[in-house]
């Protein structure tokens, strides 16, 4: 294979990292001063800013309304200058639109939605600045906003990529070992229940490694987890010792 | 330019300092940059992380900077140089600027005896530097790996400087002196201050200078171009996958090296049928031997057939007409997928000889030692001091523009000639590194000094077995072997169910050598003989003292112990497992066949062991006696149980090499003499061998390390059927059990040696057998076709063959879980790695069974060298033998010598295209005529003189020359055809051996 090396012999990885090595994580809570809940996040180089209305009324047709419980609608986008090639994205891509409905799925299974019924609840979240694991970054911002916003969840949401070079899980995978082609899992773990909130694969991975990869996955997701409530503790503190 | 703010932060995006850093203070989870680089120096032990510690004698650091990674990295791979700490900045420069040098020095830092280390400065906080605007790349890199440098030293608490060094001189005078501690120096002068006892470290340097600049004087002159351009790898590769292209390795053929070349493709296992013809030198288009190419096919129209002439190593490109085989696949290389350059053992030819003898005179075409290779054009200023001096050289590159690939002199092997030189010269040639033991194995031994005796552990004997009083154990081994590593045990139990229990010990290596150790890793590559001395696997200390079954020595053992039916031999019950054995006897072949054969009191003397008064010898023999003659009944059961399903009795045509003490000099050569007692004990060893493999693949933890031996191709048996036919055979091919029968027949014949010849043209056709994991072959794939067994490994030599060791492993580990035990699963590898250790084994055992042969070569060519003083000036003391034509070729025969065990061919055509014609004193010389060929004869007819026949099994009279020609491609001198009357070649290393031929 021609090409950069993942992993080198000494157990470094493009970026200086060892294997098992987060990229540094960097949130702020409350950007935005008009939403419900904002937050922006970076993980490397990879940033997102994530806003949550709500819960609010159902806006547009009523027939959406769900009797028992909120519905939760999400909107991803990446801004143009996010990647080293100026792209418009317009909101009707197909990746786009695949991305909102992942993260659909994975915020219905964690916001407690039988707390408002005949409500929505918004998420807006766009990556600023792409560096891989996008889906990852959004799904924490998504998660520090809405603890921002103030709306009841299970548990944290924490997500992490995890790639495979070499016999040996890479987690938090960033552009350039993505885009080697291997096979890359994004898990989405409510961290201490360890209940799966969403998972996928790309590219083939065979059985055998599967349960490395996501023990490798699941201790990530725990560390991001510890570095996020720091935070919202931390921000906290410091909210109510500014009172 | 709206791209340019994007751009910018994606470059700067891979390794960002700061996120280095602050990741220690958010996420402390696994940083462990400071300790791993500290272990690099043996002041902090302690803290081992990467397995490599620089040795204690270490004066300074040597940091080369980027380009003296790139350019010289061989002169750091010297293993004379301690201390080298490569900067992570040279190292992606240098993965960067080429692929193979990036290989190379990936494979310098992962091996453990080098005394390099990687240092990530690019990853570290305090040596990293960022890059300023409108810095040039190679001035950022300077200050990039000082830095490095700086703070390394610093780190190791100034305790020992560092020495950078860079062949820019700009470099030198910009930080020569800016910190105390860190010098930098110009690669020349390092090396000549710091390391004057290595001169060939600044020779090497200059040899790859003189390689550079001319290579910058060719790409300046810019010639015509001799080659097609290769195409780029994406092409190549989409075209491969497209059906466009067949990728394969290319192989020259071996007599017509400058013609003819096939590729083979990976995979495909028939030989002769799917291969590729690549015809002449444009249309190989610098592929050399061992490379993996893309070939494209020719219009079908442009096909030829392989060449059916018998070639001769010294005459190429005959023009004469040649017979052709059947038309095959023919085509051209459009590219070369990977190379497979090696270092070359070459001689540089005369210099009134030097072809370019024009601006540049220093510039020579050195002589590879393998014909299949080209000539290599390197540049050295020592062409005076080279002469008839066998050189390593290497390839660099080939140009379009260039005839011949350029290189560059590595060092010096020695006189050509001398036995030390030829013997280096064949180990460099099959890739066979000798290096002595590194301290760290040594570290790793037992210690069995005079101070402090090793002794058994009373631990480590209580779980096993004790035979200690129970067995009379004995080895049987070549006459002075040092390394036993088997013996053999018959106790006859006299009980109800009267039984005997034959036991096979083998020396338990694996408790010595622990997986993964340092000597369990260098212990890969096998071990290799040639004919005057071993290159141990383990060190000594192991092989020959404390695994060896010495007698009289309490020793571990691993052994198989088989309860035998006292009449049919049949095996009732087996039994594995870890002894504690002490030998008896140490018997050499000889001694124990003068035993069996019933040889008296006189041999008493010869066993060392048989101590005591005459009465008690008397006695003790006796037992002896009987012991060896159960033995030997056992095993001619076995064998003839093997032989009834189809196990192969196949003839190599070995000879011993006896040294008469002069150094240098070969006194004799005989073939080696075949004992009953040797089959006896082969036939004990293939029996624990097969009863393990059986007793693995039963139990079910994961795959196993097999031996297979696959059935030959059928198309290979021409030549023995052929032969067979002309004697009124006929050879079944159709099973093992069919030709072993139809050979077996041909024993009647009246020519004793027929049935000789056959066998080893049967052996001729076998393939080689091969290691392989269990899961990786079909079931029915995994027999052993010459010993007719379903299952079979290699368990009995452990000290010589590291697959003996893996399989020891693995036998324990399932004895082990048989107990319940799984304490160990480490040892069952997974299917992948050891498929690849397989075909890493099965490599090395190739290239050192080659280099065994070539040196048996090599001491025949001495042989007859020595025996013939005085060739230069008659052709009358030739060593004359009888010989035997078995194989008919168009311009020739090919011909054994029993009493040598030689094989060569004697050409009946020479190289003006005359015949050999008989003279009246039953000589021959050469005169114009024609050369008929047939299947199973061969007519040639003078226009003058008699026409004679020469048929399959007809006795010939061979007499040798040893030709002294200190290099292989030269062609054969014209003034020895004038002494030789018909050549007869032995393919040889240095020397071309000729006959003249009379008729009995």
């Amino acid at each position: 294979m021609a090409g950069v090396e993942l992993l080198s012999d000494q157990g470094y990885r493009v970026d200086g990292r060892r294997a098992s090595e987060l990229r540094r994580v960097q949130c702020r809570l409350g950007v935005l001063g008009q939403a419900d809940g904002s937050a922006l996040l970076q993980l490397g180089n990879t940033r997102a800013l994530a806003v949550v209305s709500g819960p609010h009324e159902i806006r547009g047709s009523k027939s959406k309304a769900l009797h028992d419980r909120a519905v939760v609608n999400c909107q991803y986008s990446m801004a143009t200058f996010s990647t080293a090639e100026r792209k418009r994205r317009p909101h009707g891509d197909r990746k786009s639109i695949e991305m909102s409905l992942h993260l659909r799925q994975t915020f219905e299974t964690a916001i407690l939605t039988q707390l408002f019924p005949r409500s929505q609840i918004d998420i807006f979240v766009q990556i600023l600045k792409s560096d891989g694991g996008n889906y990852c970054v959004c799904v924490n911002a998504a998660t520090m906003a809405l603890v921002d916003a103030g709306i009841p969840l299970q548990d944290y949401v924490c997500a992490c990529s995890v790639g495979f070079v070499d016999e040996t899980p890479l987690v938090d995978v960033c552009y350039a070992e993505e885009a080697a082609g291997g096979p890359v899992m994004a898990v989405a773990l409510l961290p201490r229940s360890e209940q799966v909130a969403f998972l996928s694969l790309d590219s083939r991975l065979h059985e055998d490694h599967l349960s490395g990869v996501m023990k490798a996955a699941t201790v990530a997701c725990r560390d991001l987890h510890a570095v996020l409530s720091r935070i919202v503790k931390e921000t906290l503190q410091e909210a109510t010792a500014g009172e | 330019m709206r791209d340019n703010h994007a751009s910018s932060f994606r470059v700067r995006q891979s390794p960002t300092i700061s996120d280095t850093v602050q990741r220690i203070d958010q996420l402390n989870f696994s940083f462990q940059l400071f300790p791993a680089i500290a272990s690099y120096l043996h002041h902090f032990r302690s803290c081992t992380l990467l397995g490599k510690v620089l040795g204690a004698d270490l004066t300074h650091f040597l940091t080369p900077d980027c380009s003296v990674a790139l350019h010289y990295l061989e002169v750091l791979e010297l293993p004379q140089l301690h201390g080298v700490l490569f900067t992570h900045t040279a190292y992606q420069h240098v993965q960067h600027k080429s692929r193979r040098l990036y290989q190379r020095l990936r494979r310098l830092l992962n091996s453990p005896r080098s005394d390099c280390v990687l240092f990530a400065n690019e990853f570290q906080l305090g040596a990293y530097v960022d890059r300023q605007p409108s810095e040039d790349l190679v001035a950022w890199q300077a200050r990039s790996v000082y830095h490095a440098a700086v703070w390394y030293y610093n780190h190791l608490s100034k305790i020992i400087p560092v020495v950078m060094v860079t062949v820019d001189s700009a470099v030198v005078e910009k930080y020569g002196s800016a910190t105390e501690g860190v010098y930098v120096v110009p690669f020349q002068a390092y090396l000549e201050s710091f390391w004057p006892d290595v001169p060939e470290a600044s020779e090497f340097l200059v040899s790859l200078h003189q390689a550079l600049t001319a290579k910058e004087v060719e790409s300046c002159r810019g010639s015509k171009r001799e080659f097609a351009e290769h195409l780029p790898v994406d092409v190549l590769e989409a075209g491969i996958r497209a059906g466009l292209y067949i990728k394969g390795t290319l192989s020259m053929n071996k007599h017509k090296a400058h013609v003819e070349a096939f590729v083979r493709q990976p995979g495909l296992l028939s030989k002769d049928t799917d291969d590729v013809l690549v015809l002449g030198i444009k249309n190989r288009n610098r592929a050399i031997q061992g490379d993996v190419v893309a070939v494209e096919l020719l219009p079908r129209t442009e096909w030829q057939g392989r060449s059916l002439t018998l070639g001769d190593v010294g005459r190429d490109d005959c023009p004469q007409e040649e017979s052709h085989g059947e038309p095959m696949p023919t085509g051209r290389v459009v590219g070369i997928v990977q190379r497979n350059w090696r270092d070359y053992v070459a001689i540089l030819p005369p210099p009134e000889e030097g072809p370019t003898q024009g601006r540049q005179a220093q510039r020579l075409l050195a002589v590879p030692w393998d014909f299949r290779i080209p000539k290599i054009r390197i540049a050295t200023t020592q062409a005076a001091m080279l002469q008839d001096v066998r050189i390593v050289v290497r390839i660099d590159s080939w140009d379009s523009g260039s005839q011949y690939p350029n290189g560059h002199f590595v060092r010096a092997l020695g006189k050509a000639g001398e036995i030390e030189t030829e013997v280096a010269a064949i180990l460099i040639e099959w890739g066979i590194s000798v290096l002595p033991f590194s301290e760290a194995q040594l570290r790793e031994m037992p210690t069995d000094s005079p101070t402090s005796p090793w002794a058994l552990d009373p631990k480590e004997v209580a779980r096993r077995r004790d035979l200690r009083l129970s067995h009379l154990i004995f080895s049987i081994d070549p006459q002075g072997c040092e390394d036993v590593d088997d013996a053999l045990s018959i106790v006859q139990c006299d009980g109800l169910d009267s039984t005997i229990e034959m036991g096979v010990h083998i020396a338990d290596v694996t408790k010595f050598v622990p997986p993964g150790g340092p000597t369990d890793l260098e212990a890969l590559p096998p071990h290799t003989t040639s004919a005057d001395r071993r290159f141990d696997m383990l060190p000594p200390v192991l092989s020959s003292n404390l695994c060896s079954l010495r007698s009289g020595e309490d020793r571990y053992a691993v052994s198989v112990l088989w309860q035998l039916d006292k009449e049919t031999y049949e095996v009732k019950d087996v039994w594995f497992g870890r002894t504690v054995i002490r030998s008896t006897y140490k018997l050499s072949y000889e001694t124990a066949q003068a035993v069996i054969d019933g040889g008296h009191i006189e041999i008493a003397t010869e066993i060392p062991e048989l101590s005591g008064t005459e009465d008690e010898q008397q006695a003790r023999l006796g037992e002896l006696r009987d012991v060896l003659n159960i033995l030997t009944d056992v095993a001619r059961a076995w064998l003839c149980r093997r032989t009834a399903k189809g196990g192969l009795q196949l003839e190599g045509s070995e000879v011993r090499v006896e040294f008469d003490g002069v150094p240098g000099t070969v006194s004799g050569l005989t073939p080696k003499k075949a004992l009953e007692v040797h089959e006896t004990v082969a036939e004990c060893m293939i029996g624990a061998n097969a009863w393990v493999a059986q007793h693995l693949c039963k139990s079910l933890l994961g795959c196993t390390l097999l031996r297979r031996h696959p059935s030959p191709r059928p198309e290979l048996f021409g030549p023995l059927c052929n032969a067979a036919e002309s004697q009124g055979f006929h050879i079944d091919i159709s099973s093992n059990k069919a030709l072993s029968d139809s050979l077996e027949k041909t024993k009647d014949h009246g020519e004793p040696l027929l049935s000789r010849i056959l066998r080893m043209l049967a052996t001729q056709a076998m393939s080689n057998a091969l290691y392989c994991s269990s899961v990786s072959v079909p079931q029915h794939d995994l027999k052993h076709y010459g010993l007719a067994l379903p299952l079979y490994t290699h368990f009995t030599s452990p000290i010589r063959r590291y697959a003996d060791i893996l399989v020891h492993r693995q036998l324990l580990a399932v004895l082990a879980a048989e107990n319940g035990d799984f304490e160990d699963p480490e040892v069952m590898l997974s299917s992948t790695s050891l498929e690849e250790i397989c075909q890493h084994l099965n490599e090395r055992t190739r290239a050192a069974q080659k280099a065994q042969k070539d040196s048996v070569e090599l001491f025949q060519c001495l042989f007859f060298r020595d025996v013939n003083p005085g060739i230069e000036e008659s052709s009358t003391d030739h060593r004359v033998a009888d010989a035997l034509v078995f194989a008919i070729r168009a311009n020739g025969v090919l011909v054994f010598v029993p009493r040598f065990a030689l094989r060569g061919a004697i050409f009946l055509k020479d190289k003006e295209g005359r015949v050999a014609r008989l003279m009246a004193d039953g000589r021959c010389d050469f005169s114009h005529g024609s050369l008929i060929h047939k299947k199973h004869e061969i007519v040639s007819q003078p226009s003058d003189g008699q026409p004679f026949v020469l048929h399959l099994f007809d006795h010939v009279t061979v007499s040798f020359i040893a030709l002294h020609t200190t290099w292989r491609q030269m062609a054969v001198p014209l003034h020895y055809i004038f002494h030789a009357i018909i050549a007869f070649l032995i393919c040889s290393i240095f020397t071309t051996t000729w006959a003249d031929l009379k008729y009995l």
